[in-house]
């Protein structure tokens, strides 16, 4: 017969079993193997160890491995945290749209966490950060989300920030934002896309 | 359900449904097409109903902004329908017999043991299901140890699923031929799988979010996980995929249901295409 019947005496011993054999100075060094199951396995340890998390993060711009970091993104936001927030904000910088989307998504996890920041998020002088902090907001489960893209909408110079912000409205918009959405459309009246997304932004708030 | 407070006109108009629709898309993968509108609708008033909320505005940005994510929870739950039977998505299998395990068995170099996990695998249908299609289906089983092996965090119903009494419902999918070949009547209409079939699985009972669990499941080529991760948290959605990532064999599959979208989860797996089903690979160590 083709079935045989599972005998998991036989299984060889998997050594993540002995993770409590390692210290937190062998995890670190660890992180820095060229194998990356060795780099999983410390990851997957270190998560569990709230002063690790800075070692992590830091960790997460050089680290190679989709694998390897998707598991410290996941322990980050298990132990979500104002530290893990503080680690995963300056990576909305990177170059690498693989870590720069990681974060983004890991930080929409954090609601309460990333509240405090959002401010300064949106202030930042570089349109792109301010983009990406839009885009942290638009999956963002918090009732300040609606006035935080209002206030964008309101006052941010560049087009394309307040795109973004017009974008995540369509969704969370309540109808006390479509007076901020009409003076947008003034702002930038010579943007043909902007009064095109502007109409349809308030045709989805007004629910018709 | 309780539908005596759903009101004659609709309380989601078309828009708001638009957006409903594109918002529950992105949380979950499940799309309804405008013509499902009713059916979804009569879940969100029930929903309304049991929350307390006057409008479906109201309702929807209870859903959005919670940051606990229980009331979109519960709501995922009132849209989903959980049952199982012999041969659900049955594409799927056949998937595994036509594509997954005659890739597998291209690469088994020496090795002739193929080793495969459903979980949940509640009462038993999907691990039996997997075992009769293999050995109808698959013109190389005789030529590997297959190893199906089965969990579930329920006590109470692994212990139905060792003793694989059915009743005539659970078998509607299965032709008079198969019924024949792998069940023994019983009194009441029930229906006992093969003493062979129910000796060769392998039950255990556990929680794929116990990392003490998980470790037990090693070198796993094939995990059915389908209609599960559906009902989790992201949070949680993503540990119990990170942990099957480490009980897969590089190159190994998992199929989801389908309602569930890897991509919604984590970008970890390469999606492939095989009989009309989209299953998803852990990449080979070099490309992990």
């Amino acid at each position: 017969m083709a079935l045989v019947k599972h005998v998991a005496a036989a299984d060889p011993v998997d050594d993540v079993q002995d993770d409590t054999a390692h210290d937190r100075a062998q995890l670190i060094a660890d992180l820095g193997s060229p194998n990356a199951t060795t780099r999983r396995r410390a990851a997957r340890t270190l998560a569990e160890m709230r002063s690790a998390v800075p070692v992590l993060c830091a960790h997460l711009a050089d680290e190679p491995s989709l694998s390897v970091r998707s598991i410290i993104l996941t322990g980050l936001i298990v132990s979500k945290s104002p530290a893990v927030v503080a680690g995963l904000l300056p990576l909305l910088d990177s170059e690498d749209a693989n870590l720069r989307n990681g974060a983004i998504e890991a930080l929409q996890q954090m609601p309460d966490e990333v509240a405090p920041h959002v401010e300064a998020m949106l202030a930042d002088p570089d349109s792109d950060l301010r983009i990406f902090a839009i885009n942290v907001l638009a999956a963002l489960p918090h009732p300040d989300v609606p006035a935080w893209l209002r206030r964008v909408v309101a006052s941010d110079p560049h087009v394309n920030v307040c795109a973004a912000a017009l974008d995540a409205l369509a969704e969370v918009g309540e109808p006390d934002a479509i007076p901020d959405l009409q003076d947008l459309a003034e702002r930038f009246s010579d943007v043909v896309f902007i009064r095109f997304a502007v109409d349809a932004t308030i045709r989805r708030i007004r629910g018709r | 359900m309780d539908l005596t407070h759903l009101p004659a006109e609709s309380v989601v108009s078309d828009q708001e449904f638009a957006k409903f629709c594109e918002f529950f898309y992105r949380k979950t993968g499940i799309m309804f097409d405008p013509k499902k509108k009713y059916f979804a609708e009569r879940r969100i008033v029930e929903r309304m109903n049991r929350t307390g909320c006057a409008t479906f505005r109201e309702y929807f940005a209870t859903v959005r902004f919670e940051s606990t994510g229980e009331e979109m929870q519960r709501l995922v739950n009132q849209m989903t329908v959980n049952e199982t039977y012999f041969f659900r998505e049955d594409y799927q299998m056949k998937a595994l017999v036509q594509g997954i395990l005659p890739d597998l068995a291209r690469r088994q170099s020496g090795e002739s043991r193929i080793r495969l996990w459903s979980v949940p695998c509640s009462s038993g249908e999907e691990p039996y299901s997997i075992a009769i299609h293999i050995l109808e289906n698959w013109i190389d089983a005789d030529r590997y140890d297959i190893e199906i092996m089965a969990s579930d965090i329920d006590s109470a119903i692994l212990a139905d699923a060792a003793a694989g009494i059915y009743g005539e419902r659970a078998l509607q999918r299965l032709s008079p031929a198969l019924i024949k070949k792998y069940f023994t009547a019983q009194k009441d209409r029930a229906f006992q799988i093969s003493a062979d079939l129910r000796g060769s699985i392998d039950f255990s009972r556990g929680n794929v979010m116990d990392p003490l669990f998980m470790r037990r499941f090693r070198n796993i080529d094939v995990i059915f996980c389908r209609n599960m991760l559906i009902y989790f948290d992201d949070t949680s959605r993503r540990e119990a995929i990170e942990a099957m990532y480490d009980c897969l064999s590089p190159g190994g599959y998992i199929c989801l249901g389908h309602s569930e979208s890897m991509s919604r989860i984590s970008s970890l797996f390469r999606p492939r295409k095989y009989a009309d089903s989209i299953i998803y690979q852990k990449p080979f160590e070099s490309e992990a």
